[in-house]
């Protein structure tokens, strides 16, 4: 307990501090509180959406305003609030589980922040603008999103936009690459490292290699837009298949950018809560190593009914994607069997990951199917299964994961009773909202549409899926109340509250500047485990020196 | 482990049921083919969720610790003979379902011989123009003013789709098909309907402004009807 004054949270060092900071611990909550900023600002737009599609009939918005709302809450999930949670939780916990100081390149490191949220605000400022935002959909195929079509600043707004966070997300990801293959702490071998560690190492490579196809597609994009030039444009002898292309080699490793670090949370808090090593540790990292080198291979899944690609070969990767995922469920599973399971917030919603992502995956291997992708390509049934993967999934995981490591980062406690209140409003609101939808999209009802006539009897589904999304929103509600209530009035967390295994809980909450003041030493990967036993043999009095 | 055999097995096969019922059998040979597939993609997928559910619930449910048992449980890090099966288990579903896709993609994507009519599709912003090729027959129209086409059933029918502007999306959501129409390009699909009826189609991909009102009507009737129809509108179209 020699520690316990180290662990009082201090205040910032007033606001100039958060504006010129190059602290990866500052950087990285900068990171988040954007990305959850983003995380609400796009989830309204989604309350709004599902409002309108409570019933037949245009009631709130009109379809210009419907296109803006659906193609700002993709965008603003996908770019400004997935991948920046992404990248600040590594920002936060990479150096820690390493045993690091900071990053490889503290300034590169706030540059990035930056970049990515002046791209966020500069989409966003679209609603600003006499024309609106962007309303070509979160995917923004051209030729639609060409000048002709959708003529107006509030494109070129999100072009931009999305272009400079795409950029921030390489320097983000060279950076966190340096870090852990530069300044691993002496002992931490690349096998002794944590899984969530492990799966950053291969988002980053991902963010590495198909950013750069985003940044290409939306240049040639802006080209044709601005500068008279028709990459995208039949008549001028371009092609809209090759957007498509260049947008979803990006596109489908952004899905594995937005899943594999939140695999990497729950592989950390599974075996914590379990009291046991994760099962099968090298096969966790062959099967994320295998998921990564899949996801380059499959785009043209999402591009079957263009007749413009070779079914069997992108269905056949698509499917394989399935067999590292199952490793993964069972590992998960081996973890938890014959252990000492604690049912804390952070485990509960890792149990919601596991169902909800397992939904999720297995809808994914029908759309791999061209037949069958065929048929339910760009309907509803897309709009569940990927909200089963990416809310089910990646948002289930991240709340597992705040509820983790906001102790370690604001040395308080949130509140377990709320955050039993907020899993389980989050899990009925989140199957209310999106299990219907299967439904729809089986009968017929296609993505992006304002409205749909009584007669297609789209009606009910529709209505318990808009009541699900305001569940979702009550949650929501729920974890910003525990969050402001705990950091201000919260229990002392201590260096260590779950019993952890991992550096992060070596040091204390929150960490000072440099990190450690000492780190214990590195013979497996759960440092701080075999600390802890070999102190509780050495006498009854535990504890850290 | 064996009394939870047959409780797992009851809700797979609820979930079975479940999971295939909601597909309406399509009344089309090509449509047929995605039945079959979707229901052995289903019994597939129910089996598998069903199991590993159980597998996660039981696990939590069996190894939840006791309030007042303090001590480490076993510290077993792994078996490679187990996660060797669990590598192979899937594969060998996935290749499975692999070659029954392969089976099912002929099927839809077959084109006729001689398919009965050639029925150019162009879509644009917001609506569909329709041409029988060879019969000097177009039936176009937009949103307020559906255009209605008619085919006939027990004939393979192809349609040759293209855009003029964006990209759309040529759905038959009974059919249980679609085919983007992309500017520049060409796809096509042969349908072969086998009951008589209104199909309504509808567009697909996300095309502007009316994209949710782009619909349009596929009537099936039989063949003879089909000639006279045809026969009447190149009368009109030709007085016109």
């Amino acid at each position: 307990m020699a520690t316990l004054e180290h662990s009082v949270p201090r205040t910032a060092g007033g606001l100039l501090e958060w504006f010129t900071s190059v602290d990866h611990k500052k950087i990285g909550i900068l990171y988040l509180s954007s990305a959850l900023v983003f995380f609400v600002l796009s989830g309204i737009l989604a309350l709004v959406m599902r409002s309108e599609l409570a019933q037949p009939g245009l009631q709130l918005v009109d379809r210009q305003t419907y296109a803006q709302l659906f193609t700002m809450h993709g965008t603003g999930m996908m770019f400004f609030f997935g991948t920046p949670m992404v990248i600040g939780l590594a920002n936060y916990f990479v150096p820690l589980h390493i045993g690091a100081p900071d990053v490889a390149f503290p300034r590169l490191n706030a540059f990035a922040f930056w970049l990515t949220l002046a791209g966020a605000v500069m989409a966003f400022a679209g609603f600003l603008t006499a024309t609106g935002a962007a309303a070509f959909g979160w995917t923004a195929y051209a030729p639609l999103s060409g000048d002709a079509y959708s003529p107006g600043t509030g494109a070129d707004l999100w072009i931009i936009g999305v272009a400079l966070s795409g950029v921030a997300g390489v320097l983000a990801a060279v950076n966190l690459l340096a870090t852990i293959f530069g300044m691993r702490a002496p002992g931490m071998s690349m096998l002794r490292m944590s899984i969530f560690n492990w799966n950053i190492v291969v988002t980053s490579i991902l963010i590495a290699f198909s950013f750069p196809a985003l940044t290409v597609a939306l240049a040639l994009l802006w080209a044709d837009r601005n500068l008279g030039s028709s990459f995208f444009e039949p008549a001028g002898g371009g092609d809209p298949v090759l957007y498509q292309h260049l947008f979803w080699f990006f596109g489908h490793p952004e899905v594995y950018i937005l899943i594999l670090p939140f695999f990497g949370i729950v592989t950390e808090i599974i075996p914590v809560f379990s009291r046991k090593p994760v099962f099968g540790y090298k096969g966790f990292v062959f099967a994320t190593l295998l998921i990564g080198a899949y996801s380059f291979s499959v785009w043209a899944h999402h591009m079957f009914t263009t007749g413009a690609v070779d079914g069997p070969f992108f269905s056949a990767t698509s499917m394989l994607i399935a067999v590292p995922t199952g490793i993964k469920f069972f590992n998960w599973i081996g973890t938890m069997w014959g252990g000492k399971i604690r049912f804390q917030t952070p485990m509960l919603f890792c149990a919601g990951f596991l169902f909800m992502f397992l939904m999720g995956g297995i809808t994914g291997v029908f759309l791999a199917s061209p037949p069958l992708d065929y048929f339910v390509h760009d309907t509803y049934y897309v709009v569940a299964h990927l909200h089963y993967v990416l809310f089910g999934g990646s948002v289930f995981a991240m709340f597992a994961g705040l509820y983790y490591w906001i102790p370690k980062m604001s040395g308080r406690m949130l509140s377990e009773g709320l955050g039993k209140l907020h899993f389980v409003l989050l899990l009925v609101g989140m199957n209310a909202a999106f299990f219907p939808m299967h439904q729809l999209g089986i009968d017929g009802m296609q993505r992006r549409i304002p409205d749909y006539p009584a007669s297609f009897g789209y009606a009910q589904e529709n209505l318990v899926s808009t009541a699900g999304a305001f569940l979702i929103a009550l949650a929501v509600l729920v974890f910003f109340i525990n969050l402001f209530v705990s950091l201000r009035r919260g229990p002392l967390a201590g260096d260590d509250p779950w019993g952890g295994y991992t550096l992060e809980w070596a040091t204390t909450s929150p960490p000072p500047h440099h990190n450690f003041h000492r780190l214990p030493p590195i013979r497996s990967a759960r440092p701080v485990f075999d600390e802890r036993r070999e102190n509780a043999q050495a006498g009854p009095e535990g504890g850290s020196p | 482990m064996t009394r939870l055999v047959r409780p797992i097995s009851c809700m797979a096969l609820l979930v079975m049921v479940g999971a295939s019922a909601c597909v309406p059998q399509a009344p089309s040979v090509q449509g047929r083919a995605v039945n079959q597939l979707y229901g052995i993609f289903a019994v597939i997928a129910s089996i598998i969720f069903v199991v590993t559910a159980a597998l996660i619930a039981l696990s939590m449910l069996r190894y939840r610790a006791k309030p007042s048992d303090d001590a480490l449980p076993a510290q077993f890090e792994g078996n490679v003979k187990l996660e060797l099966i669990w590598f192979a288990i899937p594969t060998v579903i996935v290749v499975v379902l692999f070659i029954l896709t392969l089976q099912k993609l002929d099927v839809v994507t077959e084109r006729a011989p001689d398919p009965e009519s050639i029925i150019e599709v162009d879509a644009y912003q917001w609506g569909w123009s329709f041409t029988y090729r060879g019969e000097g027959v177009n039936i176009s129209g937009g949103p307020h003013n559906d255009p209605e086409l008619v085919v006939p059933i027990d004939r393979a029918v192809a349609f040759e789709i293209s855009a003029e502007d964006v990209q759309h999306s040529f759905y038959l959501p009974r059919l249980l098909i679609k085919r983007d129409a992309i500017p520049g390009r060409t796809n096509r699909v042969d349908v072969e309907i086998d009951e008589p009826g209104r199909y309504i189609g509808k567009c697909a991909e996300f095309c502007g402004l009316l994209h949710a009102e782009m619909n349009f009507v596929v009537r099936a009737v039989p063949p003879l009807e089909y000639r006279a129809w045809l026969n009447e509108r190149k009368q009109d179209d030709g007085n016109a």
